[in-house]
């Protein structure tokens, strides 16, 4: 059908290319601990751009489709790093309407031999409602199965306090928006310092994604963030790739237990 | 201003056109491209909504009807694009235009509502004389 050609290109095989980018441990001396699976959609398309693959996605309210085909990709790719986690992104409105989804996670790691126990499920969300009853179930097995929680985006659009309080996340992952030269912005010093403390009360790490300069890293590391993401450590990498790198980073740092 | 100044003027200027046939996109691509113009190409509403905000452009030109179920979501993007980018022109395209579509049209913000089969240099000639003001 002519109207859905390209949702039918990015359920097709191949249609979605998953990336890998690195998730690195500044506390001490860097370590990697991860990467957060990314997707690019169907190649020579305009849904290329993962931007307005997910925009299109999100207008079509296919996310549910392509939650499953994003996670079925970036499985089935995924470096092999032993300890190392691997983060899917997954729409809270998934989580709600796709009771199921929970059941096709676990079956998607146990054919690819990913341990549950190193999976992170970054939940995104731009749209609300959801089923918040469906959401909540599947919040619950997820943590039941060993898989942790990371909510993306904090502090922009749907990402917000009720969302903290809702899903007691073990990640808050700080959008590259309040990153960007914080190190000479003291108002972005001072949100990522409240994220940060409300973190240490739920007993989650913090995560900043678009580190680019050493400046913003070390600015990080003094306010208290743990993890970063970013250029500064690595572009988004294909799987021989990420697992190469990995493999160097070990060589260099003392993996962390 | 020669050609090559001409050409390289253009390819600043963006357009996105929109077509749920490819035939009929693909030729538009290949012509604005030959004009020197920058094309990006979309079939489905959803898929020109995704890119409008994700990119500027300088011009939009639509069908009017993106579905074969007798939609009108050219009007839809109308609208987006007067809400959303300030300064781009759009120009609706139709071969089932009444004067009532027309009139929602130019009411949701188009610059130029045109019948086809239209010839691509006509075509043309619109987009530049948008493009001019």
């Amino acid at each position: 059908m002519p109207e859905h050609r390209a949702l039918n290109a990015i359920l097709a095989p191949g249609g979605i290319t998953p990336f890998y980018q690195p998730i690195v441990d500044i506390l001490g001396e860097p370590a990697i601990v991860g990467f957060e699976c990314l997707s690019r959609g169907p190649r020579g398309t305009n849904l290329e751009s993962a931007k307005v693959l997910f925009d299109y996605v999100r207008l079509k309210r296919e996310e549910t489709l392509v939650d499953r085909a994003c996670v079925a990709a970036a499985l089935s790719e995924a470096p092999r790093t032993p300890g190392l986690r691997l983060n899917v992104n997954v729409h809270a409105s998934t989580l709600g309407r796709d009771a199921d989804f929970v059941d096709f996670l676990r079956h998607t790691a146990k054919t690819h031999d990913i341990e549950l126990s190193l999976l992170t499920v970054e939940i995104v969300e731009h749209a609300p409602p959801w089923n918040s009853l469906g959401f909540s179930k599947a919040l619950a097995r997820l943590r039941d199965l060993g898989v942790r929680i990371a909510l993306d985006d904090v502090g922009l659009g749907q990402s917000n306090f009720k969302m903290i309080l809702d899903v007691a996340p073990d990640y808050l992952k700080i959008d590259r928006y309040f990153v960007e030269d914080c190190e000479s912005d003291e108002n972005r010093k001072a949100v990522i310092g409240a994220v940060t403390s409300l973190a240490r009360h739920f007993h989650a790490v913090v995560v900043a994604e678009g580190v680019e300069r050493i400046e913003t890293c070390e600015t990080l590391r003094h306010i208290g963030v743990r993890q970063v993401q970013g250029y500064l450590f690595g572009m988004n990498l294909a799987s021989p790739e990420a697992s190469e790198y990995a493999d160097q980073f070990a060589t260099m740092y003392r993996p962390r237990p | 201003m020669s050609i090559s100044e001409s050409i390289m003027a253009r390819q600043q200027i963006r357009i996105l056109m929109v077509d749920d046939e490819e035939l009929i996109v693909s030729a538009m691509r290949k012509y604005f491209e030959g004009l020197g113009y920058a094309v990006d190409t979309a079939h489905e509403l959803e898929e020109a909504q995704a890119l409008l905000a994700n990119y500027h452009y300088d011009l939009v030109i639509a069908d009017l009807r993106l579905t074969g179920f007798g939609g009108v979501e050219g009007l839809e993007i109308v609208s987006d694009v007067h809400q959303r980018c300030a300064g781009t022109r759009v120009v609706l395209l139709s071969a089932f235009g009444t004067p009532e579509i027309e009139r929602e049209s130019y009411n949701r913000g188009a610059d130029a509502f045109l019948h086809k089969p239209k010839a691509m240099m006509e075509l043309a000639q619109v987009a530049r004389n948008l493009l001019a003001n």
